[in-house]
């Protein structure tokens, strides 16, 4: 499984999730995850279609997209969700 | 290209102007639907600030144009005059001696103060649609002029109209009405209408660009004024808004199109609540490069006095373009505030603390960068909840001003 992570500096939400990210992926090292700027980024940006910020998509081992999640989450709530995917 | 987000927001825009123009033309045409309010002045000729009164009063019915002036000059109205007295209870000792309804003035003094006093009288009784005490006695005297007729009917007593009433608000219980203060409620308002990390976007960009530069003297002036333009523009706006409700005055249908929209904005701000919805959508990616662009151009600016200039400018074009078609909360707020009974610059002072409370989180987040050189977020959890509380207030608001508007009259 790997995490897309689209974001922006001048979005609000998106500054809130980075340190949570950080603690995520210091808590889960199986955990791929890339982060991409939407205004930088913009053709991976408009390929998944995103309608809020941040937007985090979900790909499995094919690369292929099986969940999305937009707005800010809880860690826990996250946490859990990546542990009971994790061999997707 | 246009498209159909523009011209949602210019169909906003028209729609606003037209009830601003329907407004001015109903005003003029003297299309109200209102009860009159008789204010009897009995004068003598020969009284000089009988003259400043009459004069005031002539001002004071254009303004309220369900205000009726009965002049009576006490000579050829002794009698009556003695009756109306010695009836109310408050003895004729000096001219001018104005009645509304049951209420006196003796004297006149200056238009600030004793005419202030008889038009917060003129409102009181407009509201409260208080019997005309002079017609009761002119009519039991044979000598009430054809046409005219006794309107109003009893006034509350003080006791009622201090004490306010009791009533009971989801969630926040039993609350006595008298008790919600005009600051309480000025902090709720501003508090919903400006806490959004969705509207932050161009402060956060300006910031990061200057966290970039590693110019802390830039970040601390250029970002200090871009705030500060942007809470300027804001506080114009709302005067621009109290002095329309104070213009119109208390056009009743007025007052009932602010509570429908209140009512409407209540509505969708307990929808949003009950979306969940913790994410930002995406400004336009167009308009979106060009402010960034234009930021990224002044702060590279050399002359430091040319880039304050260009942001303060910037705030004024960011902040214009938001207000014009979102005036929803400020025109609620305004109206309330237009309806209580406040001196001149308590009106303005609370729009400085409505300010104060609007600007709050693009004045924490500023803060903080500067303080830690970082830029941080600030969770949309707080607008969700600003929305359930602040949508029911507005909810509320918008029903006592279509039907209970004596019960948001501060002061």
């Amino acid at each position: 499984m790997k995490v897309l992570k689209f974001g922006a500096v001048w979005c609000s939400g998106c500054l809130l999730m980075v340190p949570r990210w950080q603690e995520i992926e210091k808590k889960l090292p199986w955990l791929k995850t890339e982060y991409y700027d939407i205004d930088k980024d913009v053709e991976v940006a408009k390929k998944y279609r995103l309608t809020d910020y941040p937007a985090f998509i979900f790909l499995d081992k094919d690369d292929q997209e099986f969940h999305r999640i937009y707005g800010e989450i809880d860690k826990k709530e996250l946490v859990e969700y990546l542990q009971d995917n994790k061999n997707k | 290209m246009i498209t159909t987000k523009h011209m949602r927001i210019l169909y906003k825009c028209l729609l606003l102007f037209f009830i601003f123009l329907s407004l001015y033309f109903l005003k003029a045409n003297n299309i109200l639907a209102q009860d009159p309010v008789y204010v009897t002045i009995f004068y003598s000729e020969t009284c000089p600030h009988c003259v400043k009164e009459k004069f005031f009063l002539d001002k004071l019915s254009q303004k309220y144009p369900y205000l009726n002036i009965r002049e009576l000059e006490t000579t050829d109205n002794r009698e009556l005059f003695q009756k109306v007295s010695e009836r109310l209870r408050k003895p004729a000792r000096g001219v001018p001696y104005t009645v509304i309804g049951e209420e006196v003035v003796v004297g006149y003094q200056s238009d600030d103060t004793t005419g202030k006093q008889i038009e917060n009288i003129v409102i009181e009784h407009s509201t409260y649609k208080c019997t005309d005490f002079v017609a009761g006695v002119m009519e039991e005297e044979g000598i009430l002029p054809q046409g005219e007729k006794i309107v109003g009917g009893d006034c509350p007593d003080d006791e009622v109209k201090q004490k306010g009433v009791l009533v009971k608000l989801p969630v926040l219980g039993t609350v006595d009405s008298s008790s919600l203060s005009l600051p309480v409620l000025t902090f709720l308002i501003a508090f919903m209408d400006g806490f959004n990390p969705c509207a932050m976007w161009v402060l956060l960009f300006l910031i990061s660009l200057l966290i970039g530069l590693k110019d802390k003297k830039k970040l601390l002036i250029l970002g200090s004024a871009f705030i500060f333009v942007s809470g300027a523009v804001y506080f114009l706006f709302l005067a621009a808004w109290l002095n329309v409700f104070f213009f119109l005055g208390f056009v009743p249908w007025l007052r009932s199109l602010i509570g429908i929209i209140a009512v409407i904005s209540g509505i969708l701000h307990l929808r949003d609540y009950h979306r969940k919805r913790t994410g930002c959508k995406a400004t336009d990616e167009k308009k979106r490069k060009k402010i960034f662009g234009r930021i990224q151009s002044i702060i590279h600016t050399r002359s430091f006095w040319l880039a304050l200039a260009g942001i303060s400018a910037l705030a004024v074009t960011v902040n214009m373009l938001e207000l014009v078609c979102s005036a929803g909360l400020p025109a609620i707020y305004t109206q309330i505030l237009a309806l209580s009974r406040l001196p001149a610059w308590q009106y303005y002072l609370y729009l400085l603390f409505y300010i104060a409370i609007f600007m709050l989180d693009d004045m924490i987040i500023f803060l903080i960068a500067v303080k830690t050189w970082q830029t941080i977020g600030i969770s949309s959890k707080f607008s969700r909840y600003s929305n359930l509380i602040g949508g029911i207030i507005i909810l509320l608001l918008g029903i006592f001003l279509l039907f209970k508007p004596e019960w948001v009259m501060f002061g």
